[in-house]
């Protein structure tokens, strides 16, 4: 596909989504907003999970971080007051706050590697969380309000659909760039094999700290945004294992590692859980699991990764679609 | 110092329960090199197991034992053989993480679905008494808890140490290879090893209930306990589970006597965070050395 076609495609989707909740009910219109920040969260995730190869199972931390950051500055911004300005700020401060604390954490935590670096993330999410419900300052356990300063005669979802729209183009241009950059080959290069890497003259430690910032801002910012699109929330709406955990499943359904996966992935589960399973809560799990079972055995490298060995056979895995090795 | 003590006896009662819940999760992970997110499934598989017993037949859940190991080692040894090989040699065994995670997800669903939401505890005969020392006071059913733990992890370490089986198991761990062209089926070792580990699992499973009250959705908090206690004390050896158990048990005891009882959890996490950072392979170390 040539790039002139490729950005005629990418308009025209992105002015039909534009205009999508013109057709649709607010129903669907959530939904649709689920899925831009879901697919935003998978594609953060993506840069750090998929690019480097460093699985991160606590990123939900990212999102309550945001969430708790933007709930805490937003109220004491003075001049600033209350308005539209304060909302962005507040975000754009949260996602720096985020990225921030990613820098800090970096240092000791990227030293793991593998399992153990998976692990110590969802241990670092949980130990978060558990501060913020409990230590009285944060407000965690009696919960926070967020007022969203809505711009007159507009709907809260329509509001949100664009917003969330627009991050998730946000994220999915970063992570184009970052795949197509130097960078980007740096962290694949981790990916494959670290070691190597190091001794050939790539600055491993430089590039997997950029990484884990960039992801972690992103997060930090759609955390932020989801806080204010609730309105209000505890610590527990926002500290989600489950939520970490779904990210995963988004970007290993879709291929890890892949510049669409994410979204494809997201797309898929999203349909199955929230459209076609939408009456029967209680079977979610199973059907999830069973999904991400038959999906690592049929076809590890995820949809994008079928995709590309159906089309060309003969190939033995590309390093694109070679697995996530941790 | 009353209080101190009384912590520290408890602190060590429960890290007694954890060493044995998680020494199946630690044998599967150094002899497989496999992060069996499945294995807190195991454990509450083996409560619900007695539970039912109980409640059915009136079986003791120290009796239970010997049916739910049984059952769970069939179990794992067919998991391993089916779902998780597949997984390890189609995709890789990173793969087989998320498989598992997936499996549990699967299981909890279905637990929760069978027995409902509701939260279980096995309440034998003897659940309610208890026995002093001088200041110290300790339930009964935490006693015979402790006992069982160490009593089966003792059985494993002697199984693993001076039988064919265990020197299979262990030759297996070390070097995969070599232990095929020795005339091991490795392949089979790795199913049973599975399977020991799945029916450890189910018997702590059995003695938690008599404990500790269960759910379906506290198998996560057991796979998180069982891999904490890995780390800590360190992979593959039942000598490691029980420090690692023990250590922490006193962790969470001590955070929930002097911290505040909701900050067990982060106390646990901060101190896995921190042991990995300066010691990942755990105070005894890789029980199979730096073979893989």
């Amino acid at each position: 596909m040539n790039r002139t076609l490729a950005l005629l495609l990418g308009a025209i989707v992105i002015i039909a989504a534009a205009l999508l909740p013109i057709w649709i009910g607010p129903f669907y219109t959530r939904v649709i907003q689920l899925f831009f920040f879901s697919a935003g969260l998978a594609i953060a995730w993506n840069i750090l999970g998929g690019f480097s190869g460093y699985w991160s199972f606590g990123h939900t931390v990212f999102i309550g971080m945001g969430a708790f950051a933007a709930a805490h500055i937003a109220p004491n911004l003075g001049l600033i007051g209350t308005g539209p300005m304060s909302m962005l700020v507040a975000i754009l401060l949260a996602g720096l706050f985020c990225g921030l604390f990613a820098a800090i954490l970096a240092y000791p935590i990227l030293r793991l590697r593998g399992i153990y670096f998976a692990i110590a993330m969802l241990g670092v999410s949980q130990v978060a969380g558990e501060l913020v419900n409990n230590v009285g300052w944060f407000k965690g356990g009696i919960g926070v309000f967020l007022q969203t300063p809505l711009p007159a005669g507009m709907a809260t979802e329509d509001f949100f659909y664009y917003i969330f729209g627009a991050l998730l183009l946000l994220c999915f241009i970063i992570s184009m760039a970052v795949r197509n950059s130097r960078f980007g080959y740096a962290l694949l290069s981790i990916r494959e094999d670290e070691d190597t890497a190091m001794m050939l003259g790539v600055a491993t430690e430089r590039y997997k700290i950029m990484a884990f910032v960039l992801s972690a801002t992103l997060v930090g910012i759609l955390g932020a945004v989801y806080g204010y699109s609730v309105g209000y929330f505890t610590t527990y709406t926002v500290f989600r294992l489950d939520l970490s955990l779904n990210l995963i499943v988004f970007c290993l359904i879709g291929g890890i590692g892949t510049l669409f996966g994410p979204i494809v992935g997201t797309a898929i589960m999203l349909f199955i859980t929230q459209v076609l399973l939408s009456r029967f809560l209680d079977i979610h799990l199973l059907i999830t699991g069973a999904i991400v079972v038959v999906i690592i055995l049929l076809m590890p490298g995820g949809m994008i990764g079928a995709l590309r060995k159906w089309r060309r056979p003969k190939e033995r895995s590309s390093t694109v679609t070679a697995e996530a090795s941790a | 110092m009353t209080l101190f003590l009384q912590t520290i006896l408890n602190g060590l009662v429960l890290g007694g329960i954890y060493s044995l819940a998680a020494v199946g999760f630690s044998l599967v992970f150094g002899v497989l090199g496999i992060v069996n997110l499945t294995h807190g499934i195991f454990v509450i598989a083996g409560a619900y197991g007695a539970l039912l017993l109980f409640k059915q037949f009136g079986i003791d859940p120290l009796v239970a034992i010997v049916p739910i190991g049984l059952v769970l080692f069939v179990t794992g040894y067919v998991y391993q053989r089916t779902i998780i090989q597949w997984a390890v040699s189609r995709a890789s065994l990173v793969a087989s993480l998320v498989v598992t995670f997936g499996v549990a997800m699967m299981a909890r669903n279905g637990l929760q679905l069978v027995f409902g939401p509701d939260v279980h505890t096995i309440t034998p005969a003897y659940s309610f008494m208890s026995v002093t020392f001088g200041p110290l006071r300790i339930d009964v059913v935490r006693i015979v808890a402790l006992g069982a733990s160490l009593v089966l992890l003792v059985v494993l370490a002697l199984v693993l140490a001076r039988t064919h089986f265990g020197r299979a198991i262990r030759a297996t761990a070390q070097q995969p290879l070599a232990a095929e062209l020795s005339g091991l089926n490795v392949r089979n070792l790795h199913g049973l090893t599975f399977g020991l580990g799945a029916a450890m699992a189910g018997a702590s499973g059995a003695i938690i209930g008599i404990v500790q009250p269960f759910t379906a959705s506290s198998e996560v908090a057991w796979t998180l306990n069982a891999f904490i206690v890995v780390v800590l004390g360190g992979i593959g050896s039942p000598a490691g589970a029980l420090v690692g158990g023990l250590l922490l048990g006193l962790i969470n005891a001590l955070t929930a006597q002097y911290v505040g009882p909701s900050l067990t959890q982060a106390a646990m996490f901060l101190v896995l965070v921190l042991m990995l950072l300066v010691r990942p392979a755990g105070l005894l170390g890789n029980a199979f050395g730096e073979s893989r």
